[in-house]
């Protein structure tokens, strides 16, 4: 049992894990970082155990040492409880900002799935991590039949750019696959990525076009890099193909986190003369040059912010979407804990794309649900498609009455043209 | 008991060194055949010039900030069983040798010697073994029992061994200074002495656990001590 994840676990310790692995003290600081367990009270989801699991497993059971060693044995229930650890996380971190040696959960998560994943242990339909990877496909696939779908798509685009106009700006233009554009947006499925940042780029004098494909890349979430670097190659031919100068994805915290730090490694020089930014700081830095300007006070409505852990934790961007909201919103109330402290929302890791983990997401987002009542804010405003679609889920689960809104639907909503 | 007491002071010691620097040497090996991971996994914020982050990292090591944002009861117990142990290992340094420089900057004599070393050294011992006994007992309550293995708990009662057997030299007996920096030169330097008789039982106690610790010090989790750094550097690359 277990021996293909065993041996493909063993030959993907790097460095950090082995680190992991050999000076974990168990102190228990990250059992009270974590939104999993402190929902569960289940032991497999302490990130501490969560290691245990596999460094036990790894150990096996070979020698008189076991007793002292505490090695487990190979049998159902142990399969489960290290299906739980590594499916049952949304690799936030958050127990990293804790742990007095920063030790990556997240890290640990990645090479662990891609190890089950290959493992088939029976229990895909429990987890529905096919489904991940299902998509994960379909997203590198799209690159081999982009030329048959792409007048389709543009098609579907002028359709919409046409309703923008009449709603918004009759000169407003949603460029697709132009040849020498300075931005390349790339987008995600669903017109609600594209028309607010059309409307900024638009009032902004952006030079702009779209992407023919999507941010998203689920192959990252199941820890498979060469599939991961497989769909990142989709957009990378793109912009090199128009000959962009910056590459700017949405509001998405997985995405945004592959084109902030995995492009420089996949791609090196290929990528070095482009560059890589978030929607979020780029919009902030519009409105401080003063080329967008938004009605301050457009919005009244007591309002708060989740930070994604994505953009934040693992970003660095903090201030940016604060910037923006604090530009068009009079009354603004800081989740508690908030910025690095910030509790995951419970959707993320590609929870969100798997039907079957519903139940487990709602749990996991109990505290974050009840952080936002404490708040008494009607908006809540995050810059992550996983964090929307888990902050709609629970609005409707625990009955929150709140609507959820991108940071970028805030500032096009409010913009003087 | 003799001959046990011999191979304890002046056989199994140069195992303990051997052992103890060869582990290391060991530990560090393992980790540099890991392949580094050639991505940022680095955890916001974080200063922006390199050397700043070192500081960063080694500013958090030595205030373990993170404990105390999340567990402030064990923040206490940690960090004063650190600085406890940091204390003991400082005033260690008189066994072999003395702050001769130190002593004289202050301008004191023997005597003041003798005084402030026997107050810092009740203050260090109690501040290392009161916190040892926190840490035990929590091992035993609630969720931290479902994550402590077997090694968790040696380590905790081997540090105890040590901690209680040098209290016991440090409160209850007189021992001689001079003796046993006679003792641990002749190890360092082949040129042996006996064992400080003046100890008593104690010592061969207190000597042949330290030796343990030694040893079993790069095959466990102690090898925290020479990894942290290394590992808040990679949140921080």
């Amino acid at each position: 049992m277990l021996t293909r994840f065993l041996e493909i676990t063993r030959d993907r310790i790097n460095r950090p894990l082995q680190y992991y692995q050999d000076i974990c003290v168990r102190c228990g600081a990250c059992m009270d970082a974590c939104h999993f367990y402190a929902a569960s009270r289940n032991p497999a989801h302490i990130p501490a155990q969560r290691m245990m699991l596999v460094r036990k497993a790894l150990q096996g059971e070979r020698s008189w040492l076991n007793w002292y060693r505490d090695a487990d044995r190979a049998d159902g229930r142990q399969v489960s409880e290290i299906q739980q650890a590594m499916w049952e996380c949304t690799g936030c971190r958050r127990c990293a900002t804790f742990c007095p040696f920063d030790l990556d959960t997240a890290l640990l998560v990645s090479v662990g799935r891609y190890a089950l994943m290959n493992e088939g242990t029976g229990l895909e339909a429990e987890t529905g991590h096919g489904m991940i990877l299902e998509i994960g496909n379909a997203e590198i696939s799209k690159g081999e039949i982009i030329e048959d779908l792409k007048e389709f798509y543009i098609e579907q685009v002028k359709l919409l750019e046409k309703r923008v106009q009449d709603e918004f700006a009759p000169d407003l233009q949603i460029p697709v696959d132009k040849k020498g554009a300075e931005i390349l947006y790339v987008p995600l499925v669903g017109e609600h990525a594209t028309v607010p940042a059309a409307k900024i780029f638009h009032a902004a004098g952006a030079d702009w076009t779209m992407s023919l494909f999507t941010a998203t890349n689920h192959s990252f979430f199941v820890g498979d890099m060469a599939r991961a670097k497989q769909a990142a190659r989709l957009i990378l031919d793109e912009a090199l193909r128009l000959g962009v100068k910056a590459i700017v994805y949405p509001e998405c915290g997985h995405a945004t986190r592959t084109l902030l730090s995995f492009f420089e490694n996949w791609f090196g020089e290929e990528i070095a003369g482009i560059e890589r930014m978030n929607l979020e700081p780029l919009v902030a830095s519009y409105l401080e040059q003063g080329k967008i300007n938004v009605r301050a006070g457009a919005v009244d409505t007591p309002i708060t912010y989740h930070d994604p852990c994505n953009l934040g934790r693992n970003g660095g961007f903090f201030e940016e979407p604060r910037s923006l909201i604090r530009a068009v919103a009079s009354e603004f109330r800081e989740l508690e804990p908030n910025r690095a402290l910030n509790w995951c929302c419970g959707g993320g890791g590609g929870l969100i794309a798997v039907p079957e983990m519903k139940e487990t997401r709602m749990q996991a987002g109990n505290e974050k649900a009840e952080q936002i009542r404490r708040t008494g804010a009607k908006w809540v405003v995050t810059a992550c498609e996983n964090c929307k679609t888990q902050l709609g889920d629970l609005n409707e689960h625990y009955g929150l009455g709140v609507e959820i809104k991108g940071v970028t639907d805030l500032v096009a909503d409010a913009l003087i043209l | 008991m003799e001959s046990i007491a011999f191979l304890f002071c002046f056989v199994t010691p140069y195992v303990a060194a051997a052992a103890f620097l060869g582990g290391i040497a060991y530990r560090l090996t393992v980790w540099r055949q890991r392949s580094p991971v050639p991505v940022h996994l680095s955890m916001f914020p974080r200063p922006e010039s390199p050397l700043a982050r070192l500081g960063h990292a080694l500013v958090d090591t030595f205030t373990l900030k993170g404990l105390w944002k999340v567990n402030k009861p064990l923040w206490v117990g940690a960090f004063a069983m650190h600085l406890g142990l940091l204390s003991l290992l400082l005033g260690h340094v008189r066994t072999v040798t003395d702050y001769y420089l130190l002593w004289e900057l202050l301008n004191w004599g023997e005597e003041q010697q003798a005084l402030f070393s026997h107050l810092a050294g009740i203050v260090a011992g109690v501040l290392f073994m009161v916190p040892l006994v926190y840490l035990l007992g929590r091992r035993f309550a609630g969720a931290v029992k479902w994550i402590s293995v077997p090694e968790d708990y040696l380590i905790l009662l081997l540090l105890l061994g040590i901690a209680i057997t040098g209290n016991h030299m440090r409160f209850l007996v007189e021992v001689d200074i001079h003796q046993l920096r006679a003792f641990l030169q002749g190890l360092i330097f082949f040129r042996w002495a006996p064992a400080p008789a003046s100890a008593g039982i104690s010592f061969i106690y207190h000597f042949a656990m330290v030796q343990l610790l030694m040893i079993y010090f790069p095959f466990s989790k102690l090898s925290h001590t020479i990894g942290t750094v290394l590992s808040k550097m990679v949140a921080r690359s």
